[in-house]
């Protein structure tokens, strides 16, 4: 009797759970199947569930609308420039998000998984203080600093450029305390033995703590790469040349100026979405265990 | 080994060689960058391309680029390039930005120069007051100018026998006749006729005109100095709109939306409307559009006009602000440019420069519009602000606020922000 | 330690974290003393800034409109919090008892909005809540629920709980995987024995598997209210704050003051009573935590 109740509760749950993740998966199945629907379809007052007929126009009119040089390497001092073959902005676009998400990532990961370590693992004058400071400022809202932020992008000529949002994503100190808390399980022994030994520092960090740390960093990559992929604010308040734009903000973009075209901003969500899916899938293993890491130590 | 040295020095010798090449060509060239609301299709780049394209013909030593704003983020976007000292060098809006809100915030260059005396003569005079501040500091050089109307649905009319409350031949009604239509489009079926949008800035001039036009209040008075739109005949008008069946004050949709909406047939009106709307929308559209202006007591209609010009930001860089003019002075004054440039606006030109539409229907149906031109006055004190606060005061009246109490609210702001 | 080790140990601490204290100091704490600066001047473009001393915060607290952001932010927090936490505790307890490759499927599909972007969801939500041909209108009509279209994003008695509703999507995400792996990782053991002495499930759950996933229930009710305070993007693409600042939150009330109406001092007062509430409240987390 018991036995029988739990397993209809847990068919009931199952039930439940189902129609949430439909739900949770139709956006994105509405985002591809509208993307492929003519204007009639989309803003048919009866919805089609099904496009009754695929066509690219949305893609169509979405390459063809800017186009940009596909990436473009600026060298500081004497003003020029590499470009690459003109392409559909969108491209660029997606060029300019994974830039920024891997730069952001690696440049985060290094400075993080060397302070975090010193932070555990060094007994320096100010140590307390430093990382008070790291904890208070984890929590802080990015948008509270935005004045002075676009000022000092400004005065640094960044304002405009894609490092003007990577710098504060890498100035954020999530990273640190993560591989903090990482770095305290390092045996104090092994990198004493080491020091015996006649190793440098740097040697001793290289060599010792870093393989010891792989696993932080790991989810450390992930988090980063998943956070300024998703990131918009900084985006928005920092970048506004067509050839500077990311994915998000470039179909924030074509959604104000084509409001309603929704067969347009379809395709473009599309775009957007897609590529980090993928990604996401083929990694999926990674990615969990990465988040998981992330909270079981941080 | 050996190879890939060789193959690394080989490499780094071409980028230091295209690195220079590149640098000898950015040394003669000025570039200065161009961004544009979309006035008609200067936001469109097919049509903005070939305009560049021949200033550059004519002027090889100035390089332009082009970026497009939307009205919904476009001034934020101009607000924070700024403060972030990378601001556009020219750009293309009207007045109530370039005059009211940037020139009096002092970012803008004074283009005393580009208004010569013959300027100043073939210009007419409305548009030459507008483009000035109080102390007659020129921010902006005028390119086009259009009145902005209002349009219905003919072929939805037309079912729900409501064509018999309008005017056809002179594209007038009266607000009895707008009352009158809004209720048999309702009755016949059509649950949306019409929607006061105010979702956010893009288009108001459209709610403007036609709650001032209703009852034949204002928006500010004569002078430019305050808004009034507080006034007796303007709180009527709310009254009136926010009782009525089939109008919905829609805090979901701007302009632009609505716009769409319209062209779509999902609402019977527009009131954000002008030529060049019915010029970009032709291939959208399957019903017959009839320009219309906004519906009034006194048969006296006040449109909302529109100018656009250009404006230079100050960014401290002389060359950038000569080269700015040029472009200026190549596309609002040069004889043949400034027809093209006029024509992928599709409004007017704010000069005489003879009919530039020869043959074109359209464009004489609705020349009909500009003698009902009324005051420019979007150069009032505090515009930003007040833009601001007025949808968000129709958004209250849109919630159930009591409209007078909305309207004492956005007096209060709006005159606040004009005494600054 | 000797003098000598100190010495050596605070060089070498400081030059491993030379690197990290430059991105940190330099583009967090140089900005945000700044705004604590700036906060006490009156400041707007292209003028030099006056100084007001507590002006601007004796302003915001008589500000209607900044209280009301308040309120939303707080609203927002308080309710996506512990709906996330519930819901994905619940979902994450059915989760694993499922079979593996179910499971992670399942665990997939609730990350999906997380790894679509803000922006891409949002783009979708806003022409599903559509008032003329969205989704939702045609749903609720056909089902009876509702007989005229409802105007979701435009109505201020819906627009804040349609804004919840997406933002709690995009955060059960993270919370459910972590769950899903801190109840795999309970002591099977413990949980067998109280069985065997006959506990009821919900006993079994309390006094045995809870404890086990505190410290996880912990960690997500700081990511979530972090998640819950910087709700930006779904408000600027969808309301602009409105229908009559309904959905305002401070987030969006510092951009909405810094550019639309100038006004940067102001912006930044806000700045800073919105993190002095964040660390208070980061303070007490941070303190439940350590006493476990």
């Amino acid at each position: 009797m018991k036995i029988n109740r739990h397993s209809c509760y847990k068919v009931i749950a199952i039930l439940i759970i189902v129609i949430m993740a439909i739900a949770f998966a139709f956006p994105l199945y509405w985002i591809i199947t509208g993307s492929f629907k003519t204007a009639k379809a989309i803003n048919a007052t009866t919805p089609q569930w099904w496009p009754s007929e695929w066509v690219l126009d949305n893609y169509q009119k979405l390459f063809s609308r800017q186009s940009a040089p596909l990436w473009e390497l600026k060298i500081p001092l004497i003003k020029a420039a590499f470009r690459g073959p003109k392409v559909p902005a969108a491209l660029r676009w997606l060029v300019n998000t994974v830039f920024m998400a891997v730069a952001s990532m690696l440049l985060t990961c290094a400075t993080s998984a060397m302070a975090g370590y010193a932070l555990a693992k060094k007994r320096f004058i100010g140590r307390t203080v430093v990382f008070s400071l790291i904890v208070c400022a984890m929590a802080l809202p990015k948008q509270v600093i935005l004045i002075p932020l676009i000022r000092e992008m400004s005065s640094l000529h960044m304002y405009n450029t894609i490092w003007a949002v990577i710098l504060p994503i890498v100035g954020w100190p999530f990273g640190v305390f993560l591989i903090k808390q990482f770095s305290e399980g390092i045996p104090g022994e092994m990198l004493e033995a080491a020091r015996i030994d006649g190793a440098s520092e740097w040697k001793t960090f290289s060599t010792i703590a870093l393989p010891m740390l792989k696993p932080g960093i790991g989810a450390l990559a992930i988090f980063t790469f998943i956070n300024s992929w998703n990131d918009y604010f900084m985006q928005l308040i920092m970048l506004s040349s067509t050839e500077n734009l990311t994915i998000s903000l470039g179909i924030a973009k074509l959604q104000a100026e084509n409001s309603i075209d929704f067969g347009l901003i379809m395709a473009g969500a599309a775009v957007a979405a897609v590529p980090i899916i993928i990604v996401f899938i083929i990694f999926q293993k990674y990615f969990t265990k990465g988040i998981t890491m992330g909270a079981v130590k941080g | 080994m050996r190879l890939r040295r060789i193959l690394a020095l080989a490499m780094t010798g071409a980028m230091v060689l295209s690195a220079a090449a590149v640098t000898a060509n950015a040394e003669e060239t000025t570039d200065i960058t161009l961004w544009t609301y979309p006035v008609g299709n200067w936001g469109d780049s097919a049509a903005v391309d070939g305009l560049i394209a021949s200033f550059e013909e004519a002027h090889p030593e100035i390089h332009v680029s082009v970026e497009y704003l939307d009205y919904t983020n476009g001034d934020d976007q101009v607000n924070t390039a700024i403060e972030g000292g990378e601001a556009p060098d020219v750009i293309l809006e009207g007045p109530e930005r370039l005059v009211a809100n940037w020139g009096a915030k002092g970012v803008m260059v004074d283009l005393s120069d580009l208004w010569t005396d013959e300027a100043k003569e073939a210009i007419y005079d409305s548009v030459e007051a507008a483009c000035q501040n109080n102390d007659g500091v020129f921010y902006e050089y005028p390119l086009c100018m259009t009145a902005h109307t209002m349009a219905v649905n003919r072929d939805l009319f037309e079912a729900a026998d409501a064509l018999q409350y309008l005017d056809e031949e002179t594209h007038t009604w009266t607000t009895e006749g707008f009352i009158n239509a809004v209720q048999a489009l309702y009755d016949y079926g059509q649950e949306n006729v019409a929607a006061v949008f105010c979702g956010g800035q893009g288009g108001d001039q459209g709610t403007r005109a036609l709650v001032n036009n209703l009852y034949g209040g204002t928006f500010t008075d004569a002078e430019h100095t305050k808004y009034t739109a507080d006034s007796p005949e303007n709180i009527k008008a709310l009254e009136l709109l926010a009782g009525m069946d089939g109008i919905n004050f829609d805090a979901s949709i701007v302009g632009g939306d609505e716009i769409n909406l319209f062209v779509n047939g999902t609402l019977a009106m527009a009131f954000c409307w002008n030529v060049a709307q019915e010029k970009t929308n032709a291939d959208l559209v399957d019903f017959d559009i009839l320009p219309m202006a906004f519906p009034t007591e006194s048969g006296d209609p006040q449109l909302c006009g529109g100018i656009w010009g250009f404006g230079v930001f100050d960014n401290g860089d002389e060359a950038r602000i000569e080269a700015a003019k040029t472009f200026i002075d190549f596309m609002a004054n040069d004889e043949t440019q400034v027809v093209e440039a006029v024509k992928v606006s599709s409004y007017w030109p704010v000069k005489d420069l003879g009919n530039i539409y020869e043959g074109d229907d359209l464009m004489t149906e609705y020349a009909a519009f500009v003698q009902y031109l009324g005051d420019y006055y979007q150069v009032v004190p505090g515009w930003a602000e007040a833009r601001t606060a007025w949808w968000n005061m129709l958004q209250q009246i849109g919630s159930g606020t009591d409209v007078t109490t909305a309207v004492a609210e956005f007096s209060e702001t709006a005159n606040a922000a004009a005494a600054q | 330690m000797s003098r000598a080790l100190v010495r050596r140990e605070t060089v070498s601490g400081y030059l491993f974290m030379l690197p990290c204290l430059i991105f940190f100091l330099g583009f967090v704490i140089y900005p945000m003393v700044q705004c604590i600066v700036t906060s006490f001047f009156d400041s707007t473009m292209n003028r030099d800034d006056i100084f007001i001393g507590l002006g601007n915060y004796a302003e915001l607290f008589q500000d209607k409109i900044f209280l009301g952001a308040l309120r939303n932010t707080v609203i927002i927090v308080i309710v996506s919090v512990p709906v996330v936490c519930i819901f994905s505790l619940w979902v994450s307890s059915v989760l694993y008892d499922l079979s593996g490759p179910l499971c992670s499927l399942f665990r997939c599909v609730f990350y999906l909005p997380v790894v679509t972007g803000s922006v891409a969801v949002t783009v979708v939500w806003k022409w599903m809540f559509n008032n003329y041909y969205g989704i939702f209108n045609y749903l609720g009509k056909n089902a009876g629920l509702i007989d005229k279209n409802i105007n979701w994003l435009g109505d201020e008695r819906f627009a804040l709980g349609c804004i919840i509703l997406i933002l709690l999507t995009t955060s059960v995400g993270q919370p459910i995987v972590l769950y899903v792996s801190a109840l795999g990782n309970v002591d099977q053991a413990l949980v067998e024995a109280a069985e065997v002495d006959g506990a009821t499930r919900l006993q079994v759950f309390w006094k045995i598997k809870w404890p086990q996933i505190k410290p996880t229930t912990l960690y997500i009710l700081v990511i979530t209210t972090i998640n819950s305070f910087q709700c930006f993007a779904l408000i600027q693409l969808l309301t602009s704050g409105g229908p009559n600042h309904s959905t305002d939150t401070i987030m969006y009330y510092i951009y909405y003051n810094a550019f639309k109406l100038y006004r940067y001092g102001y912006g930044n007062a806000m700045g800073v009573v919105l993190a002095i509430i964040i660390a208070v409240l980061s303070a007490i987390q941070f303190k439940a935590s350590k006493s476990d």
